[in-house]
């Protein structure tokens, strides 16, 4: 978009110049709590606050030397890594159904599609908890799998769903046409395609894993990840250790999710139509 | 031919329908029948039993609970709404399109990262020895204390929805057809009454759902009421969390939860009238 | 059935939920030929070309295609090669492994595969940029993508869905010539769709005009520029003066209607003639309308008019006038015949043309 210049005419400094110092504070209030958590895992002080102590790595090595904190990050991982794919997996499923056909409930359908991560965690944890004990399947690493996948699963139906509507909608027939079956198709028409937002998918759901805690205190028991090791630490002390704990898990998802965006953000130039009517 | 049910539409569409039917509808379901159990001696019964909705609804506390957390939600949806609107305005009408792409960017990190470490870093500032009392000294103020107050859960609370909701106000205001602006301005509406006069209402839709989700999740919310409220006043999500991890009065926590539940519904259900009242769809 | 009867359309019905697209189709396409289907947006032309290629199925009838019965072979075990209007390129593909995109699917070995593409890349003079990305090609070239990849399967028919409809006009006619001469050079019938009147008339042998799901009529283009055989195909194509009225006289020369303007005749055979009384449908092109300040002599259909305006093409103008009772007629001429004529609005002319070059369609 080009300025056109009555806007240019219209403008004010001064309001302008407000608004920009608006916008800085604003991201520095929102990135305030990352950076003071990353700073404040190399200082040396045992209360962190200002002036700062000496660099130190101390903190960081008596994380490193806690088992439970290993224990808790495999965990996270593992959890992470099942959790992304099999809820970009059902969110493929979920986007490429949603894309490509009609059916009666289709409104239904998409509600459990995309509804749960609106559900509050704290009440999704209470009844995954009350739910998978009936059914013999808390306090286990798959009961916290089941229940971030309900929740992960949304947020690649949507990143994929978005990328479909993206693609001519002519695409897929043209590759029937030219004589590939439906599951031809979809392996070299629709995956391909889809490629970015399945990865980009990937990672989000990781990080949203990763980062969950509320419902994963509730199901997991004994399996406890490295967030619900967090919310311990919390209850227990106050300890720069979280800091350094923080860091490390703001790294790894700020990572995901850097990558997804850039996955995500990539342009390719498909020529578009919007004539082509699919009844 | 498109229409017929064919193994490869089942394949693709099935497997997450089961998956949130089971482990999505049912345990919603199962904790309505949950909350007409009943508790003996530590241990649940199945049972048809309206007692724990009779006990919690008879209890001040709950109704506190419940009070505070929706004034709390509430209050946090309008603040959220009233310190996101200039940052998203700004983004949205100020920025090139290269600094808008950049600062989408960099606001989607947060909202995907850890809200749980980012509310235990608010209290390196906010600790009676923490960042701000320290600066406050220097000029000769304070200490206040910032911790365990009804700030500082807003501060929290600010923490966890102010990402999304200047994500969902700059998604509607990018989409004001500019030139109803410079009609405005055209017409001798001033810059701040145009705003006022033509983007909020433009935005409606959207300003009004920024705000409805900052309200479900600050309302859910346990984190910030707990670590940095200090656990007082309770809110409904602390009391589930002390009725669950206290003894086996589950029903009573599905009480609290389904009460919860509705009232999302129903604040979800006038926001969406609200946004669009007066449009066709 | 003809011998050379490619494809045949029997009581062909498509319904989409209560709308019914296509009403009971018969029409056959010859082997080898160039046929555009033509008409408005919605008069059923796609759905007609996409339940050709397998993409919709009929609701009712059979389409055959070599005498088969096709109707419920899957697209994609059909040879039906289609143009999309979109062009339909995959973008995660670069030229070449779009154009071998169909013989992949056939199970066509790598190097057979590359060699083919590379072939018809040649053919279609785009073979330079045979690894270039898709994105990274003008409009035409990816023209030339789009028809490479359909024919490289060397079909007996190619489907086109406007595929021209997004290129600027010099070169739409540019393009218009590569199809003509590549349908002539490879005996591949090609069927055409499209609502522009003069890719259809300067490409196709025959041409078929649809309207509301039933066709309108079928020929050459010269046999239905010269000879609308409906009221819809005159309007359509818009270069026809129309008169409906009561027939008042008829003889085998001819017939006379009778208008609020006056009498209109027609001179010459009449296919099916009209009783008396009956309404009846003459037109008249409008280059063989003509216009005058006094009044003609002679045997020639006259209608007083007044000037509305003039629109300018090219070296034509169209001036567009009324009749007192508000029938618009126009007239096409070049500038030199208009020089001597006052155009100017409200202008009083005559307007005339002679009885033989007057039509008659079906009413209504």
């Amino acid at each position: 978009m080009s300025q056109i210049s009555g806007q240019e005419l219209n403008r004010n400094r001064v309001v302008d110049w407000a608004l920009m110092v608006y916008i800085v504070l604003a991201y520095a209030f929102v990135f305030a709590p990352i950076a003071a958590s990353f700073v404040f895992s190399f200082n040396s002080d045992r209360f962190p606050s200002i002036p700062l102590g000496d660099f130190s790595l101390e903190w960081y090595r008596a994380v490193a030397a806690d088992p439970l904190v290993w224990q808790g990050l495999t965990n996270t991982l593992v959890i992470g890594v099942v959790v992304g794919v099999v809820s970009t997996a059902l969110g493929f499923g979920a986007a490429y159904t949603d894309y490509r056909y009609k059916f009666m409930g289709k409104q239904v359908y998409l509600a459990l599609a995309l509804l749960p991560p609106t559900i509050p965690v704290i009440i999704l944890g209470l009844a995954m908890l009350a739910y998978l004990s009936r059914i013999d399947l808390s306090g286990r690493a798959i009961s916290v799998i089941i229940s971030h996948v309900v929740v992960c699963a949304p947020f690649a139906m949507a990143i994929i769903r978005l990328r479909l509507s993206q693609m001519d909608p002519a695409l897929e027939p043209a590759a029937w046409n030219l004589g590939a079956s439906e599951w031809a198709t979809m392996r070299h028409v629709i995956i391909p395609f889809t490629k970015p937002a399945i990865f980009g998918a990937l990672f989000i759901t990781m990080a949203v894993s990763f980062d969950e805690f509320a419902v994963a205190w509730f199901v997991s028991g004994l399996n406890e990840t490295l967030p619900v090791k967090v919310l311990g630490f919390l209850q227990g002390q106050v300890s720069p250790r979280i800091n350094a704990i923080g860091t490390f898990v703001f790294v790894t998802s700020m990572t995901l999710v850097i990558l997804a965006q850039i996955l995500l953000s990539g342009r390719t130039a498909a020529p578009r139509s919007s004539t082509v009517d699919k009844e | 031919m498109q229409r017929h049910v064919s193994l490869y539409g089942l394949t693709f569409s099935l497997p997450l329908l089961i998956w949130q039917l089971l482990f999505f509808v049912f345990p919603l379901a199962f904790l309505v029948a949950l909350s007409f159990w009943t508790v003996k001696n530590f241990a649940m019964r199945p049972d048809f039993d309206t007692v724990n909705w009779v006990t919690m609804f008879s209890r001040p506390v709950f109704w506190q609970a419940y009070g505070t957390t929706f004034a709390l939600a509430g209050g946090a949806a309008l603040l959220t709404s009233v310190l996101a609107f200039p940052c998203s305005y700004a983004i949205a009408f100020k920025l090139s399109d290269t600094a808008r792409r950049w600062a989408v960017f960099l606001m989607v990190i947060p909202f995907f990262t850890s809200y749980l470490v980012r509310v235990y870093s608010w209290q390196i500032f906010l600790s009676d020895n923490g960042i701000f009392n320290v600066m406050l000294g220097w000029i000769g103020l304070g200490p206040f204390g910032m911790l365990n107050t009804v700030g500082a859960t807003m501060v929290g609370y600010l923490t966890l929805s102010f990402p999304l909701v200047v994500l969902l106000q700059l998604f509607s205001l990018v989409f004001i057809d500019r030139t109803l602006i410079e009609a405005a301005h055209n017409m001798r509406c001033g810059r701040l009454r145009t705003v006022f006069e033509v983007v909020i209402p433009s935005a409606r839709v959207g300003l009004t759902i920024a705000a409805l989700f900052c309200f479900i999740l600050t309302f859910g919310d346990f984190v910030s009421p707990v670590y940095l409220g200090g656990g007082d006043p309770t809110t409904l999500s602390i009391l589930i969390t002390d009725t669950t991890k206290s003894g086996q009065q589950w029903p009573r926590a599905a009480v609290i939860a389904l009460t919860m539940i509705a009232t999302l519904l129903v604040v979800a259900f006038l926001a969406v009238r609200f946004a669009y009242k007066g449009r066709s769809k | 059935m003809q011998r050379d009867t490619l494809v045949s359309f029997e009581g062909v019905v498509k319904r989409f939920g209560t709308f019914v697209a296509v009403q009971k189709m018969d029409f056959e396409i010859r082997k080898g030929e160039f046929l555009a289907i033509m008409g408005s947006s919605g008069c059923g032309k796609t759905t007609t070309l996409r339940m050709l290629a397998g993409l919709e199925a009929p609701s009712e009838g059979t389409i055959r295609l070599s005498g088969k019965p096709i109707n419920h072979l899957p697209t994609w075990e059909r040879d039906t090669p289609m143009v999309w209007q979109s062009l339909a390129l995959f973008p995660f593909l670069n030229v070449r492994e779009n154009v071998e995109f169909a013989l992949k699917m056939r199970g066509v070995g790598k190097a057979e595969r590359r060699r083919r593409a590379e072939q018809w890349l040649d053919r279609m003079q785009i073979l330079e940029f045979a690894e270039r990305n898709i994105a990274q090609l003008s409009g035409g070239q990816r023209q030339r993508v789009a028809l490479a990849r359909s024919l490289v399967v060397e079909p007996e028919i190619l489907l086109l869905d406007e595929p021209l409809s997004a290129l600027d006009a010099a070169l739409k006619v540019r393009m218009q010539a590569v199809l003509k001469n590549l349908q002539r050079e490879t005996g591949i019938t090609f069927v055409y769709v499209t609502h522009s009147q003069s890719e259809a008339f300067s490409m196709a042998d025959r041409v078929v005009i649809m309207s509301r799901g039933r066709i309108e009529q079928i020929g050459s283009p010269q046999e239905i520029y010269g000879a609308p055989r409906t009221r819809f195909v005159a309007d359509f194509l818009g270069s026809s003066n129309i008169f409906t009225g009561p027939v008042t006289a008829t003889s085998g020369q001819g017939l006379e209607i009778s208008t609020k303007d006056g009498p209109v005749r027609l001179a010459g055979p009449v296919a099916a003639m009209p009783g008396q009384g009956a309404e009846a449908t003459i037109t008249v092109l409008d280059t063989k309308t003509h216009l005058s300040v006094a009044r003609p002599e002679g045997d020639v259909n006259v209608l007083p008019v007044r000037v509305i305006g003039e629109e300018f093409i090219g070296a034509t103008a169209t001036i567009y006038a009324e009749t007192d009772s508000g029938h618009e007629i126009k007239v096409q001429k070049s500038h030199d015949e208009l020089a001597s004529l006052p155009i100017s609005a409200g202008q009083p002319l005559f307007a005339w043309w002679s009885p033989s070059d007057s039509h008659h369609v079906g009413a209504a």
